[in-house]
C-alpha cells in the first residue's frame, strides 16, 4: 500500500492507525535481525500516538493524508527523548532534548514515527557498512548493498517496513540507496526544507527529504516539511506549493535535457539501457527531448568534494582527539580535510559560484535533465571497487559520480525506479531541475510512474 | 603540485605509513582535477557564501 492508499483506507475507517501502525512495527521488527536498518524502535511512543489519531479522526479531526501514517526517521534527526546516534559511537547515548524541525512538521501532520534508521557513520560514506551498529542489508539480496548514508532509509521502504523514511543528502544519501533498493527518493532544492536539528556533515550541501515507495508519496511528505524556519538561516522564504501533481498529469512539451558528456559515460550496460528506456516512455509521451552539452562536471566534483572535505572536518573538530571512535573509512576522510588549507576550501566556493553561473545557462533550453541516479547497481557489502566501461573505479568515487555535484548546485533531484538488473538489483533514473522545481520534477516522475516507468515490489525478505 | 605527504607529515597527525597512503592517496588524485581550476579563476570572482542568496 502506498500513503494514499493507506490515508484512503483509513479515512474510510476500513482501518485504524493502530492497525497500520501495529503492522509496520511487526514487519520492521522481523525483518531487522535481517537487514539492519533499524537502531532503534519507538514501539510504545507509536502506539500511543496512532490511538491518539484514531481518536482524532473520530472525533473529525483530519490532518491530512500523513495523519496516522507509520514512518521512520534517519538517526541523524534529533528526537526529543530519543536516542539519535548518527551512526557514531560518539552519539551512542546521546538523547536529544528537542526535535528537528522536520520532526516537528511531520508530527503535526500526523505521521507515525515508529523508530530510527541505521546509517553510514556521521552520514559520511555511501556503503551504510556501519562499523559500530552493523551494516545495513538491501532487501532485494542480502548480500548487497542498499546503499548510503541513508541505508536504512532506503532498506526500510523497500521492504514495506514504513510508507515512508526521512533521508539526508549531502553528496547523493538520499538518492543513492533509492536507487539502489529501488525507491523514489527526493532530494530538494537547498533552502526548501529546514536543517534545523539534523546533526551536520556539510553545512553548504546538506539537504533533507523522502524516501517512499511513490512519486506521489514523496510529494505528500514535501508538503508537510518544507517551508522556511526561522531556525535555519539557510531556509528559503519561497513561497510553498502543493508539490503533489494531479491525476493523469502530462508532461506534454517538456523539454527534457539528455546530456551528451559526462552523464552517460562509464555505466553499466543494463543500467544505461534501462534509463534510456525511460527517456524513451518520456518521448513517447510527448516530453521533447533535447540533447545538450553539460558544464564540466568532474571538475564541479571535484570542487564539492573539497568543500564536504573541509566542511565535514569543521564539524568534527571538537571530537579529533577521540581518534578511536571513528570507522577507517570515515577518519580517513576527515583526516583529508584537515589537511586542506582555508584557501583551497575559499577556492572552491569560488569555483562553485562560477560553475553554478555555467549551469543556469542550462534551464534557458530545457526544463529538467535526466540521467542516471548511480551508473552501478548495488555493488556486494565490502566491495571496495567496482568494473564500470573496463575501468576498476572506487565504489565511493564511482557511486556518487552523477549525484555530487547537484548538492553543490543545490538543485531539486529526484530518483525514481526504472528497471531491474538480470541480477534482480534496482536502477534509478535521476530527474534533475532548476531551483525550487520540485513541482515539476515531481510531475514528470509521476507521469512516467503512472506509464509503466518502475519495477515489481521487492519479494519479502527472508 | 603539492606535496600532501609532506603535508600530512609537517601536520602532527601522526599517521602510521599506510594511513598516510590511505590520506594523502585521494588528496594527491583530487589535486590534479582541482588546482588547475584554482589556476584560472578570475580575480574578480567572489565565493559563494551561501546558497540561498545566489539561487533566489
Amino acid at each position: 500500500m502506498t500513503i494514499r492508499e493507506a490515508a484512503a483506507a483509513l479515512g474510510s475507517r476500513e482501518v485504524s492507525s493502530v492497525e497500520l501502525t501495529e503492522a509496520a512495527l511487526a514487519r520492521a521488527e522481523r525483518a531487522n535481525p535481517t537487514l539492519n536498518a533499524f537502531l532503534t524502535f519507538t514501539a510504545e511512543h507509536a502506539m500511543e500516538q496512532a490511538e491518539q489519531a484514531d481518536k482524532e479522526r473520530a472525533a473529525g479531526k483530519d490532518r491530512g493524508p500523513l495523519h496516522g501514517i507509520p514512518i521512520a526517521l534517519k538517526d541523524l534527526f534529533l528526537t526529543k527523548g530519543v536516542r539519535t546516534t548518527a551512526g557514531s559511537k560518539l552519539y551512542e547515548h546521546y538523547i536529544p532534548d528537542h526535535d528537528a524541525t522536520v520532526v516537528e512538521k511531520l508530527r503535526a501532520a500526523g505521521a507515525i514515527s515508529i523508530g530510527k534508521l541505521n546509517l553510514h557513520e556521521l552520514a559520511y560514506g555511501i556503503t551504510s557498512a556501519n562499523p559500530h551498529f552493523g551494516p545495513v542489508c538491501n532487501p532485494w539480496n542480502v548480500a548487497h548493498s542498499p546503499g548510503g548514508s541513508s541505508g536504512g532509509s532506503g532498506a526500510a521502504v523497500a521492504a514495506g517496513s514504513v510508507y515512508a523514511a526521512m533521508g539526508t543528502d549531502t553528496g547523493g544519501s538520499i538518492r543513492i540507496p533509492a536507487s539502489f533498493c529501488g525507491t523514489v527518493g527526493l532530494k530538494p532544492t537547498y533552502g526548501r526544507v529546514s536543517r534545523y536539528g539534523v546533526l551536520p556533515l556539510g553545512y553548504s550541501l546538506d539537504h533533507m527529504g523522502p524516501l517512499t515507495r511513490t512519486v506521489r508519496d514523496a510529494a505528500l511528505v514535501l508538503n508537510a516539511i518544507a517551508g522556511k524556519d526561522v531556525r535555519d538561516d539557510t531556509s528559503s522564504h519561497r513561497r510553498v506549493v502543493d508539490f503533489v501533481p494531479e491525476e493523469d498529469s502530462h508532461i506534454r512539451g517538456v523539454r527534457v535535457g539528455l546530456p551528451e558528456n559526462y552523464f552517460f559515460d562509464r555505466l553499466d550496460t543494463e543500467v544505461e539501457v534501462a534509463v534510456r528506456g525511460a527517456i524513451a516512455r518520456a518521448e513517447s509521451l510527448r516530453a521533447v527531448i533535447k540533447p545538450v552539452r553539460v558544464p564540466d562536471v568532474d571538475a564541479l566534483n571535484a570542487v564539492a568534494r573539497v568543500i564536504l572535505l573541509a566542511e565535514a572536518s569543521a564539524v568534527m573538530e571538537p571530537h579529533m582527539g577521540s581518534r578511536g571512535s571513528f570507522g577507517k573509512d570515515v577518519l580517513t576522510l576527515l583526516d583529508q580535510g584537515r589537511l586542506l588549507p582555508a584557501t583551497d576550501y575559499i577556492q572552491a566556493q569560488r569555483l562553485r559560484r562560477k560553475m553554478r553561473a555555467e549551469f543556469e545557462k542550462l534551464w534557458e533550453e530545457v526544463d529538467c535533465l535526466m540521467f542516471p541516479t548511480t551508473p552501478n547497481t548495488a555493488p556486494a557489502i565490502g566491495a571496495t571497487t567496482v568494473q564500470l566501461g573496463g575501468v576498476e573505479e572506487d565504489v565511493r568515487l564511482a557511486t556518487t559520480r552523477l549525484v555530487r555535484s547537484i548538492n553543490a548546485l543545490g538543485y531539486p533531484a529526484l530518483s525514481l525506479p526504472c528497471g531491474l538488473s538480470t541480477s534482480g538489483l534496482p536502477i534509478g533514473l535521476q530527474i534533475v531541475g532548476g531551483p525550487f522545481e520540485e513541482a515539476l520534477i515531481l510531475k514528470i516522475g509521476a507521469a512516467l510512474e503512472d506509464n509503466g516507468v518502475g519495477i515489481p515490489k521487492c519479494p519479502p525478505v527472508a | 603540485m603539492k606535496d600532501w605527504k609532506a603535508v600530512a607529515q609537517a601536520s602532527g597527525l601522526g599517521l602510521s605509513g599506510e594511513e598516510l597512503e590511505r590520506v594523502t592517496g585521494p588528496l594527491a588524485a583530487l589535486e590534479k582535477t582541482f588546482r588547475p581550476l584554482v589556476e584560472d579563476l578570475p580575480p574578480g570572482l567572489e565565493p559563494a557564501t551561501g546558497v540561498l542568496e545566489d539561487i533566489e
